[in-house]
């Protein structure tokens, strides 16, 4: 405990550095106000800032990054509330409830609590990096293949749960983002799949792409339509910060997300992803009444933002104690401390203890700029709403095809991003939400490759998934989860058909 | 308002009019780098792009091009411009793996580039997980040959550098290890770590600072000599089996027909980068293997491409191994 | 003629999605379980799709439901039509071009589109991204090729 003490002090130190902390602040701020333009997500900012920080002495240049990385997460949820357009997929969950709050004129109170949540999380988060990153350690490497495709199993079952409105439809629609996500070369053999012989999509489709196809595009198509949704958020615009009741409404979803995210966080194979849709079907199944989720519940915004932040900062805790990147966010940051010098790996704690430590304490640090950052900013936001939307929806336009261009500097991704935006015309019409198409998207790679990977360790033997207790413990859930999802309605359906 | 802006392009275009006459380079030089920014390839191609552009006087900027194991962007440098101002960072994969994995491939690795010079190999290591039974090379040679059925390889995927190299082992040693396939080094990894998996080949940078921690067991490093960063592992030769030499090389190239002066220039930049001090720290902390002074010729490049396909094509073939 | 009801609609469309991809994955191996092929994830996600689509559409022929919204076709000709042409345009002729025409092709979408006011909004935005993307953020975004080579 006193090496904890000490270990903290030391990184306090040097984060406090004036130098240290105007990295810091300048990342967040920076952050933040990429990761805000629609179209541009976390991934592409971080990718787009990279090379900023190579000019930058190592521990500097670290911090700076980790702003940028809560600066763009937090300016992605800020998009996902305001315009409905999440950059990346734990913000598909902050859109679902948090639009709603910005139609009925609370988006400063969803801003608000975001931010709140996320620094809660984010402190909660530093100091469970600080104490029991060690030991967490180990759990990460418990999981093999069989425990992630259980893993992914119990992400589907969340995803039902999310659904709003008909349960068929909304499988139908994880279905189809499995589907998606098999588009492309295959992992074992080489071979290409459903991939119609284009190049664009010989390495699968991009989640950035379908994102602002499916959300993006589609979302000015449905607000051209129908004006009266957009007029409704801009009607009246109520307070700007959420207030005592509402504060203590967010604080148990906040607790419940920060575990949740916590523990998923750690998790290589991108386990963050699964933290908000965990927080957010744990916050619907206990609510009152979970029908306010999908209209503008609070809790379906403090929960997953805190799940959000906790996991993307425990995420950290593989790279740093192991060396081993878990997301391709994290990946960018192994190339960014490579090109320093420094070989992420079990040895960097006591190796540069002043570099590992000072940037668990700038997590937190950078945790408060973004709150001092944005509590001021969401008055700005929320006027942004003010913006009549015949000038919204070209800006929106203009901001993705950039950023969809600027992933992989490749124009033909701005093509296809346009063919989802009329697939996602096509959901609209047809009465689908593309929320859990997102979903499975992001879980299907993961669910065949761990799936395959798993029987091709037990040379095809099923019972891997049973004979090990971690994936036997989740699987269960899965389906405990499903029943309690799926049983409701099912007798529901049964009752209505009765009644005709 | 549009009137302005015209009236600016015009100016703007007027003024580069002559200037493209002066010596080259006289506007920003555009690096294709095939692969996603922070991997290895970047790095290296970051490093050394950085003395050049300071030599070139001329700033460097970075195209990250990822896509089909790096064929992706090797085939827009290839189309591009040959004026000096579009040049491309190659590797083992897009230079010699290509040719046999990718049935449609749009270039020739050895007809449709000007080579400027080899950058910097990152050496390949043989590693097992850490309670793995063999104890040497010799040792695991012996086991893969008697336990073939039971071992499991990981690899990061049809095309990688991990799959590629390893590959090449396995056609040396005569045997079949059961492939399992990860997205990436970094799962692959995790799982070699974790015990799930028994052996896999990677780069060094990859995999030093966890054979130091001594998560993961190293049986043999592939260069001719033994490297700086972990001296304990012997090489290839010293292990024996000396015919396992393999490098994940970079190298710069730029699309055939650039002229002879610019490829020169671009040599002798690149050049000066590999002899500076700052630089080659750089690039060896990251267990790179600077080439010597007659391996930085464009004609040494050249030579290698084609030494590279002929090496890799029959392999790779037999291997069934074709990413179509 | 009575409105076609949306689940037929819907199911229609996942059926022909797994139709399409049955078709498309059709020259897959399937593989065994010990070494399962490339083509039986796909094979099997898309016949539950297809089961999927089958319900939708008994469903909606038993007891019809909501009926088929009707489709424009001004939003999604010019808001996706613009992005295609910014596709077509960013890398030949950069951003300096691909950006107003973005803007002003899909401002064709809006009926309220005030012509003066979208077209200097295009250049303005177009200025600032050119200098926040390429200039402050050094992407290698084109700006215009053609005058000045980047």
């Amino acid at each position: 405990m006193e090496a904890l003490a000490d270990n903290l002090a030391l990184g306090f130190a040097t984060a406090f550095s004036p130098q240290n902390l105007a990295f810091c602040f300048i990342g967040c701020l920076v952050g933040t106000l990429i990761g805000v333009l629609p179209g541009v997500g976390p991934i592409a900012t971080i990718a787009m800032l990279l090379p900023l920080t190579f000019q930058f002495e190592p521990t500097s240049a670290l911090i700076m990054l980790a702003g940028i990385y809560y600066g763009a997460q937090y300016g992605g949820s800020t998009t996902a509330i305001l315009v409905n357009i999440p950059g990346e997929a734990t913000a598909v969950v902050t859109a679902l409830d948090g639009h709603q709050l910005a139609r009925q004129g609370r988006a400063g109170i969803a801003l608000g609590l975001a931010a709140i949540a996320s620094f809660c999380a984010g402190t909660v988060a530093t100091v469970v990096i600080a104490a029991l990153g060690e030991p967490l350690t180990r759990l990460a490497l418990l999981f093999g293949p069989a425990e992630y495709f259980a893993l992914m199993v119990l992400g589907l079952a969340f995803a039902v749960v999310l659904a709003r409105g008909s349960i068929l439809k909304a499988v139908a629609m994880i279905l189809a983002g499995l589907l998606l996500a098999a588009v492309g070369t295959d992992l074992e053999t080489g071979e290409e799949r459903l991939t119609l012989g284009l190049d664009a999509l010989s390495d699968g489709i991009d989640f950035a792409v379908l994102a602002m196809g499916l959300f993006g595009f589609a979302e000015v198509l449905r607000n051209l339509e129908t004006p009266e949704a957009r007029s409704v958020v801009r009607a009246k615009i109520g307070r700007l910060l959420p207030g005592r009741a509402e504060l203590r409404q967010a604080l148990g979803p906040m607790l419940r997300g920060t575990g949740l995210g916590s523990l998923l966080g750690i998790l290589p194979g991108n386990g963050a992803v699964l933290g908000p849709f965990a927080s957010y079907s744990v916050e619907k199944k206990i609510a009152k009444d979970p029908t306010r989720f999908g209209q503008g519940a609070i809790e379906g915004v403090a929960g997953p933002e805190a799940a959000n932040n906790a996991g993307a900062q425990t995420a950290f805790i593989p790279l740093l104690t192991l060396g081993i990147p878990p997301n391709a966010v994290m990946a960018l940051m192994v190339g960014a401390m490579t090109i320093h010098g420094i070989i992420p790996g079990p040895q960097v704690m006591t190796k540069s203890p002043e570099l590992f430590w000072g940037m668990i304490a700038s997590m937190w640090i950078g945790n408060l700029m973004l709150l001092v950052i944005n509590l001021p900013l969401v008055g700005l936001w929320v006027k942004l709403l003010k913006v009549p939307y015949r000038l919204m929806f070209p800006a929106i336009l203009i901001f993705c095809c950039i950023g969809i261009y600027s992933i992989n500097n490749s124009a033909s991704d701005v093509l296809l991003t346009a063919f989802f935006g009329l697939v996602g015309y096509a959901l609209i019409k047809f009465g689908f939400e593309p929320a859990p198409l997102l979903l499975g998207f992001v879980l299907g790679r993961l669910l065949e490759e761990k799936l395959r990977q798993a029987l091709i360790l037990s040379r095809g033997d099923l019972m891997t998934f049973v004979e090990r207790p971690v994936s036997a413990g989740l699987l269960l859930v899965a389906v405990v989860i499903l029943a309690v999802a799926v049983l409701p309605s099912v007798r529901a359906g049964r009752e209505k058909a009765f009644q005709d | 308002m549009l009137r302005l802006v015209l009236a600016a392009l015009a100016v703007v275009a007027l003024g580069s009019g002559p200037a493209s006459a002066q010596a080259y380079p006289n506007r920003p030089v555009t690096l294709i780098v095939p692969f996603a920014a922070g991997g290895p390839t970047d790095i290296i191609a970051r490093i050394v792009g950085e003395h050049m552009a300071r030599t070139l006087g001329q700033q460097i900027v970075v195209e990250n091009v990822a896509g089909a194991g790096g064929t992706t962007g090797i085939t827009r440098g290839a189309q591009a411009k040959p004026d000096g101002y579009t040049i491309m960072m190659g590797h083992m994969g897009t230079h010699g793996a290509a040719p046999a994995l990718y049935p449609r491939l749009r270039y020739d690795p050895t007809k449709d580039f000007e080579p400027i010079g080899l950058a910097a190999g990152t050496p390949i290591l043989i590693v097992g997980r850490k309670a793995f039974p063999p104890n040497t090379l010799k040792d695991l040679i012996t086991y893969l040959q008697t336990n073939q059925a039971k071992v499991n390889q990981a690899h990061a995927g049809v095309g990688s550098v991990s799959h590629t190299t390893c590959t090449m082992l396995q056609s040396q040693l005569k045997v079949k290890s059961t492939l399992v396939a990860y997205r990436g080094t970094g799962p692959a990894l995790n799982d070699l770590v974790g015990g799930q998996v028994d052996y896999m080949c990677d780069q060094i940078v990859n995999l030093v600072e966890q054979i130091k921690a001594g998560n993961i067991r190293a049986y043999a490093i592939a260069t001719p000599e033994r490297s700086p960063a972990l001296p304990d592992v012997p090489t290839t030769k010293e292990a024996g089996l000396p015919q396992y030499q393999v490098s994940a090389w970079n190298a710069l190239f730029a699309p055939k027909d650039t002229p002879k002066e610019i490829v020169a220039r671009l040599n002798d930049a690149l050049d000066k980068a590999l002899d500076d001090a700052a630089t080659r720290k750089r690039l060896l902390d990251l267990g790179g293997v600077i080439p010597d002074k007659a391996g930085r010729t464009s004609a040494w490049l050249g030579n290698f491409v084609k030494a590279e396909v002929d090496r890799w094509t029959p392999i790779l073939k037999a291997a069934g191994a074709v990413a179509e | 003629m009575r409105p076609i009801p949306q689940d037929i609609g819907a199911g229609l469309f996942l059926l022909a999605l797994a139709g399409l991809a049955l078709w498309l994955g059709s020259d897959l191996a399937g593989g065994r379980l010990n070494q399962i092929g490339a083509g039986m994830f796909p094979r099997v996600v898309a016949i539950a799709i297809g089961l999927c689509g089958l319900a939708l559409v008994i469903g909606g022929l038993r007891k019809g439901g909501i009926a088929l919204e009707r489709w424009q076709w001004r939003g999604p000709l010019f808001i996706l039509g613009a992005a295609v042409a910014f596709g077509f345009a960013v890398r030949p002729l950069g951003l300096a071009v691909a950006g107003p025409l973005v803007i002003m092709l899909g401002a064709y979408a809006s009926r309220e589109t005030r012509w003066l006011e979208t077209l200097v909004f295009g250049v303005v935005m177009t200025a600032f991204c050119i200098g926040l993307f390429r200039f402050a953020l050094n992407l290698p975004i084109p700006v215009a090729p053609w005058p000045i080579g980047y």
